[in-house]
């Protein structure tokens, strides 16, 4: 079947408005909104059974609000056991459809997503600041697990080092420097603050609605995504500004001689063809070429996540670095003038100061009676 | 086994199924409802700001998900520019926390109840 070229948000769009009446697509003109709305049926339930969903989202709600701080702990307990059996069955009921359809995850995909949640229920539910934070440190974790399964491995390790390196010690600094008069260990000695949620039930159930919305909007219009586009044709574009590694990588292979290279065009980039991945050697003694065609490639000739990744950041949006460096400076600029202490001193103080600095007038006369 | 052993990376340029990239926006909305319940209804102010870094962190992996999906690079850089929004929200986050707790001795957001219209 041929579908229309669809744009992710307006598939989502035209999934949230049709999904109500399921009569809308008959009175309607548009043909892509049909489109959508037949092949968004089929998506959602191939993916996940809507009761399945819904049930997942009530299990968890029930259970986010119980966990929540109180002064029963026998109720968090409780909710907490149904969390976690909210995350059983989303894992059995995503991993069965997806089986059936035949495109599941990897494996490591569930430990690292049961982990995540997990942490981060816990994290939103302790009563202490200082394990919250630690919580999310185990959280922001298995997020990088999962991000090393989408191969980004770049960002994986980013989000260790500033994640879990300098924006949670930072978090951890501020918790230390705010304590509030020291409690014992008992919860129930616990700061009112910490120790009772605001609001649990309604909080919840609003918010695991709003999950089940977005998880049908998303599986809705998931079938409509725009394929892939050509992995090797991105690659070899990138490749085209790497002439240095391309050559290295060829005479490594031995597929190079000393006095051959990879042929430069005119604007300094590699003649790698973008679509066949022909790659020009040009003997620069003799002034000939010859072809390296993409089934003679090395193994290891390609594009890394790094080289990808650095390429898009500063070729296709350098202006939102520029753009991210003035937030990073306001920022800095702002925090400094928030933090800094006011601090009133006395008048004599400020006197004894100016006289030591010699900034009063008792210097300047001084000064006149010498002269 | 060898589906356990393989990291999704080896076999980066294929093209992945969409029920994988349901099962990762899956995760994503639930982290990103998770912080939304947590800055609802935590009263500690550092908690409720840990919770704002909760909902980016599902953002940023709905975004690495998207990315992976289309074999494309965007989603990634776009995670950088999160993690920059990020460090900025937490220090300014961070100082203004500093600056109430000061105040009022309290961490808490009822403390600054009188603010209300």
């Amino acid at each position: 079947m041929n579908y229309p070229p669809h744009h992710g948000w307006q598939v989502l769009f035209w999934g949230c408005c049709a999904w109500p009446a399921s009569d809308y697509s008959t009175g309607g003109t548009n043909g892509s909104r049909e489109h959508v709305l037949s092949f968004g049926r089929r998506t959602v339930e191939q993916i996940i059974s809507p009761i399945a969903l819904y049930s997942v989202c009530v299990l968890g709600g029930l259970g986010v609000a119980l966990a929540l701080p109180r002064r029963d702990q026998r109720l968090q307990i409780l909710g907490g056991i149904i969390f976690a059996a909210a995350l059983g069955v989303a894992a059995l009921a995503l991993g069965l459809k997806a089986s059936e359809a035949g495109g599941l995850p990897n494996f490591f995909f569930y430990p690292f997503a049961i982990v995540g949640l997990g942490a981060s229920v816990r994290m939103v539910t302790h009563p202490r600041p200082v394990y919250s934070a630690l919580y999310f440190i185990l959280t922001i974790i298995a997020s990088c697990g999962m991000y090393l399964l989408l191969s980004a491995e770049f960002m994986a390790f980013a989000l260790v080092i500033i994640y879990a390196g300098a924006i949670l010690i930072t978090y951890l600094f501020v918790i230390m420097l705010a304590m509030q008069a020291p409690t014992s260990t008992k919860e129930e000695l616990l700061d009112e603050t910490d120790a009772v949620a605001r609001e649990p039930v309604l909080a919840a159930a609003l918010a695991f609605i709003l999950l089940g919305l977005l998880t049908t909007a998303m599986f809705r219009g998931i079938g409509e995504v725009h394929p892939a586009g050509d992995p090797r044709t991105a690659q070899n574009s990138v490749l085209q500004y790497l002439p240095a590694k391309v050559d290295k990588i060829l005479r490594r292979a031995d597929m190079i001689d000393e006095d051959e290279r990879v042929l430069r065009l005119a604007d300094g980039t590699a003649s790698v063809d973008a679509a066949t991945g022909a790659i020009t050697i040009e003997n620069t003694d003799l002034h000939t070429t010859r072809l390296i065609t993409a089934d003679e490639w090395p193994e290891n000739l390609g594009a890394s996540n790094l080289d990808r990744l650095g390429f898009n950041l500063m070729h296709d949006h350098p202006m939102t670095i520029e753009i991210a460096g003035i937030i990073l400076l306001m920022a800095m600029l702002g925090a400094t003038v928030l933090a800094r202490k006011h601090t009133e001193f006395e008048d004599d103080l400020k006197a004894s100061h100016a006289r030591r600095l010699g900034l009063d007038g008792s210097v300047n006369t001084n000064a006149g009676g010498q002269r | 086994m060898d589906a356990v052993l393989t990291l999704a990376q080896l076999s980066f340029p294929e093209p992945t199924g969409d029920a994988m990239l349901a099962h990762y926006l899956f995760v994503s909305a639930a982290m990103f409802v998770i912080g939304l319940v947590g800055f609802v209804t935590r009263k500690n102010m550092i908690v409720m700001f840990l919770c704002t870094e909760l909902m980016f962190q599902g953002a940023g992996l709905a975004l690495i998900a998207f990315g992976r999906h289309h074999l494309g690079q965007d989603g990634q850089t776009f995670v950088i520019f999160v993690l920059c929004v990020a460090a900025a929200e937490a220090a300014m986050a961070l100082a203004l926390v500093v600056l109430l707790f000061r105040h009022r001795e309290s961490l808490s957001a009822e403390a600054w109840k009188d603010l209300q219209g």
